[in-house]
């Protein structure tokens, strides 16, 4: 019946629009609401929580550790690192067949070879100097202490990575990690590297 | 009414707010990234582009190639599989085991499948059944690991074994991420492609190396040549059916620009296939490249015989 535009305020022209104070419908704040409340949910459950480590397709940190796959532990590859840290790669070579005269040779040496590892342990941890004979070659070399250097698992997996190593000839018990910590306990208060005289009275089980 | 603080404090929260999100969380995020390890080789991972791929790195964004090819592929999501990669020396018990689990319907079936090892026994299976099952097999005498597997529609497409994430641009001083794919993705066209003069040939004439493609010729990247004396060591090996408006005259040859050589170094270094903490998955065979730099074979060089003449 009225085809007037309809004002929003009294006392305007007609037609003309008008911003005013007034209440908030109901159902505009119910949608923000739900809004706001779909939108902390979907973040909630697949947002991650901003976590720099956390893609798409995983939601959480939790489901993300729990889909890593399963890596054995393979001491001879480990070993190989910790021996080109640099560390015994430094004197001994990549070879393991070290320098004439100085640095004796890991490959097919009796040292190695020792079922029980006890000597090789604390050659690595607190190092060897003097004379030296074997293989029908003397070496007068130092070696410096590693203990401070390697971890329990670096020094048994080295030793392992040398003592197995096919290429080098070498086939000997592996080393575990226990057995160096049982050493380095033993050997706490010896600060001066070994000498092959102070090894040779050792047995290798000790 | 004067609504200038309003209007004010409105523009100044407006633009707090967008740079909050789009410049202050993602430094947060992302901005100390550091390298990260590969899950199997344990090498540091990625361990960045040589010199010449840096060199074309920006051929890439000169010529404008992110414009048409992106370099981030998608997951959709990760599939829980159950590997037997041994199955043991009691086949009675291993047979049982597998129907047991579900792999087989009956033990005929379950025959068949020892049969095929190495096999996924189980594929897509929530990932508490799949440690289930593992457990089982493994009690049966059988080597068997829970295979993650992403998955998604990039990815049954060949271009990449994994979704892309930041680590992969971390040593990149512009990350050539592209946001279309007017042609495929390039963030491991390194490892599909390795060879480097299909490269070199794909961006002399696009549609000899891939038919119906929309990519156009990148023929300033080379040089048609008189040959002196010796034919170069560079020289494109043209292919015999090349259209003779395309085909260097007698006794000219067409040789890449160092740009051309350092795009494509640029392009086989583009890899993205170590599986890493944040985009894991399980690998078979040969190790995954621990690095992106270009797959072994394809780094560019002027020997003989990858780029020998073709005469």
């Amino acid at each position: 019946m009225n085809s007037e535009p309809k004002s929003i305020s009294e006392g305007v022209g007609a037609g003309e629009p008008s911003a005013t104070r007034g209440p908030v419908p109901v159902w505009l704040m119910l949608l923000v609401f739900f809004l706001i409340y779909g939108g902390m949910l979907a973040f909630d459950l697949s947002g991650g929580w901003f976590d720099k480590d956390v893609y798409a397709p995983f939601t959480s940190k939790v489901e993300l550790v729990d889909s890593q796959p399963v890596t054995s532990h393979n001491p001879m590859e480990t070993g190989f690192r910790v021996y080109h840290k640099p560390t015994c790669v430094a004197c001994h070579q990549a070879d393991g067949k070290g320098t004439p005269g100085q640095f004796p040779s890991l490959v097919k040496s009796e040292w190695i070879d020792e079922q029980e590892p006890g000597r090789i342990i604390r050659i690595v941890l607190n190092g060897l100097t003097g004379e030296l004979k074997f293989n029908g070659q003397t070496f007068n070399g130092t070696m410096v202490p590693w203990k401070d250097v390697l971890n329990d698992e670096e020094i048994a997996d080295v030793l392992t990575f040398v003592r197995q190593n096919k290429e080098w000839g070498n086939n000997a018990p592996a080393v575990a990690p226990e057995r160096v910590a049982a050493v380095r306990e033993k050997i706490k208060d010896k600060a001066t590297p070994f000498t092959p005289d102070e090894l040779m009275k050792l047995s290798p089980a000790d | 009414m004067n609504y200038g603080p309003l209007v004010f404090l409105g523009a100044f929260f407006a633009l707090a707010a967008s740079w909050f999100g789009f410049v202050l969380t993602p430094q947060l995020q992302v901005g100390r990234l550091e390298q990260t390890t590969n899950l199997v080789s344990k090498a540091l991972y990625p361990a960045g582009r040589p010199g010449l791929a840096r060199q074309g790195l920006e051929v890439y964004r000169a010529n404008g190639c992110a414009y048409c090819h992106s370099q981030q592929v998608g997951q959709t999501g990760t599939s829980f599989d159950v590997r037997l990669t041994e199955a043991g020396t009691n086949q009675t018990k291993m047979v049982a085991a597998l129907v047991k689990i579900g792999a087989a319907t009956s033990e005929a079936a379950a025959r068949d499948l020892i049969a095929k090892v190495p096999v996924a026994v189980r594929v897509a299976v929530p990932k508490a059944v799949a440690d289930a099952d593992v457990k089982a097999l493994k009690a049966a005498g059988a080597q068997a690991a829970v295979w993650i597997v992403p998955f998604g529609p990039d990815l049954a497409r060949g271009w990449g074994r994994r979704r892309t994430v930041a680590e992969d641009f971390l040593f990149d001083s512009a990350a050539l991420a592209g946001t279309q794919r007017v042609g495929p993705d390039l963030a491991d066209v390194g490892s599909r492609l390795p060879d480097v003069n299909w490269h070199l040939n794909h961006l002399f004439y696009p549609q000899q190396a891939v038919k119906g493609s929309l990519m156009p010729p990148s023929r300033f990247l080379f040089e048609t040549r008189r040959i002196e004396r010796v034919a170069s060591p560079d020289a494109l090996v043209l292919p015999a059916d090349l259209p003779a408006r395309l085909a260097p005259p007698a006794g000219y040859e067409v040789v890449p620009r160092p740009e051309a050589i350092a795009l494509v170094a640029y392009l086989t270094s583009l890899r993205a296939d170590a599986p890493i903490f944040v985009a894991p998955f399980s690998a078979v065979g040969a190790p995954p490249a621990d690095t992106n730099a270009p797959a072994a074979g394809s780094v560019p060089t002027n020997a003989p015989p990858t780029n020998a003449p073709a005469k």
